[in-house]
């Protein structure tokens, strides 16, 4: 039942921000992208842990 | 026959242009049913163009090109029902090259929506069928350059490449493509996927015909003789246990020629092998939502399912993701750049697996089930986020499908590559081999 909430919650954030732009998804594309973020978000997050600070652009 | 071959026969008045194009015409219409890699013909425009081209490399020679390419006066599509109108005004600056070097345009080919995509599957215009085995893909996202090619439905094609797109079908169809080095050959006249990756380039029957059609919309003067005599051949063992062992095994074969010839082979490690595919998604996501975000706003629906999740991903990463994609980028290109200090190429193998069958999402690797899209990751971001130059040569069969290797040059090295192709395919005959005729 939490991660049902979870996810629904999950969704309707995701919804907002998408709204923000001007983009309107329906569940299951959202669906398919909060599994993508769950995916690639902690690899970003290693990333940037691993970078040489000084790293320019 | 190959491009070359066919060139010279124009040249010396063997056949006329005229009679070139009505051939290739006559053979994408009795074959094309079957395999659906074009998606538009210009069977009148060619043939009126086909009456005084301009005598350059290219004369008289028909070349079809990914319809996300602009041809005045044709429809670009990209495969979508966004675009499914949309007439170019004029050529992209690689079509006027063409033309420019006598080249005749007979259509306009298949790729996966917005060429976004590894497997040439449009909702809206329909699967191209690899000509191997109708009931696999062609791969993507050039996948009707692929088909058109292995098929004899041009003398050669242009496909574009952003995360595979060239070496993909060039791999699955058994054909030659290359992926030139990232900012060698123009892109405008060219629907986006990700201004810092995409690359136009050749797929053609081996590397000496995509070194003509290089040499035509680079204006570069390709050298492809040479031979091999003193390579040093890095060796990506990591990719080789990715593989399917089968696929591995034909690969290392290739290498073994290579090292007949002359070559010597070692192993190498690739640095941020494993990263790569992640650092170059940060960079290419956000471009690719950006390049789309007004059709996003306004015409969600009319994009396929699988488009439409991976450019709605991109809306979401936060700014901060694009700015450690670049940053980690730099580092990459720094570290792969020194590898080309102890080799003058990389070998791998160009896909993990041969073409799946049209439908399937998942492929087998070791023992699981993967899917197809996140399979072909580790084999061609590593590469196209170097921005370096790639070919993807035939290197013989598993299951009767065909087989790619991949030759990774240094940046800029172009030449190189080809060099090397050109000597591994006079030594071999796997890119003379053909499909059957559809029936």
């Amino acid at each position: 039942m939490a991660s049902e909430s979870n996810l629904q919650h999950s969704l309707e954030f995701l919804r907002e921000l998408a709204a923000r732009q001007g983009v309107a998804p329906d569940d299951a594309d959202l669906e398919a992208v909060l599994g993508f973020l769950n995916v690639i978000l902690p690899a970003l997050a290693e990333i940037e842990r691993t970078l040489p600070p000084e790293t320019p652009v | 026959m190959s491009l070359r071959g066919l060139a010279e026969e124009l040249k010396t008045g063997v056949l006329s242009p005229r009679e070139a194009v009505q051939a290739t015409l006559d053979r994408i219409e009795r074959l094309d049913g079957k395999l659906n890699a074009y998606i538009s013909v210009r069977a009148e425009e060619a043939l009126a163009e086909a009456e005084s081209p301009p005598r350059g490399p290219l004369y008289g020679v028909p070349v079809a090109v990914k319809d996300v390419i602009d041809v005045a006066g044709a429809r670009t599509t990209a495969a979508s029902r966004i675009l499914a109108d949309n007439v170019a005004v004029r050529d992209a600056t690689v079509v006027a090259r063409l033309r420019a070097a006598g080249a005749i345009v007979v259509g306009k080919l298949n790729t996966h929506e917005f060429a976004f995509g590894a497997m040439t599957t449009s909702p809206h215009f329909g699967p191209a069928h690899n000509p191997w085995a109708l009931d696999r893909i062609c791969g993507g996202s050039s996948g009707g350059s692929g088909a058109a090619t292995a098929a004899g439905l041009a003398a050669g094609t242009l496909g574009t490449d952003t995360a595979g797109s060239i070496r993909i079908p060039a791999s699955f169809c058994g054909v030659t493509g290359l992926r030139p080095s990232s900012g060698l050959v123009p892109n405008d006249g060219v629907v986006p996927v990700s201004w810092t990756f995409d690359a136009v380039g050749p797929i053609a029957r081996s590397a000496e015909d995509c070194a003509l059609l290089l040499d035509a919309i680079a204006d570069t003067r390709s050298v492809v003789e040479g031979g091999v005599e003193g390579l040093r051949v890095g060796v990506v063992e990591a990719l080789l246990d990715l593989a399917d062992p089968r696929v591995a095994d034909t690969v290392r074969a290739g290498v073994s020629t290579l090292v007949e010839l002359g070559a010597t082979a070692g192993p190498v490690e690739v640095p941020l092998l494993a990263e790569a595919g992640t650092i170059k998604q940060l960079v290419m996501l956000p471009e690719a939502s950006n390049a789309h975000l007004e059709w996003l706003r306004t015409r969600l629906a009319d994009y396929g399912a699988d488009v439409r999740a991976r450019l709605l991903a991109g809306l979401f990463l936060p700014a901060t993701a694009y700015v450690t994609g670049q940053r980690a980028r730099r580092v990459y290109c720094e570290s792969v750049s020194r590898l080309f200090e102890r080799f003058d190429v990389l070998v791998a193998p160009a896909m993990p697996v041969v073409a799946p069958r049209i439908g399937e999402q998942e492929v087998e690797l070791g023992g699981e089930r993967v899917a197809f899209r996140l399979s072909v990751i580790p084999f061609n971001s590593p590469w196209s986020l170097a921005g370096l130059p790639v070919l993807s040569i035939p290197c013989g069969f598993v299951a009767g499908l065909p087989v790619g290797l991949a030759l990774v040059g240094g940046r800029h090295a172009d030449e190189t590559v080809l060099r090397v192709g050109h000597a591994f395919q006079r030594a071999t005959d796997w890119h003379d081999r053909r499909p059957p005729e559809p029936v």
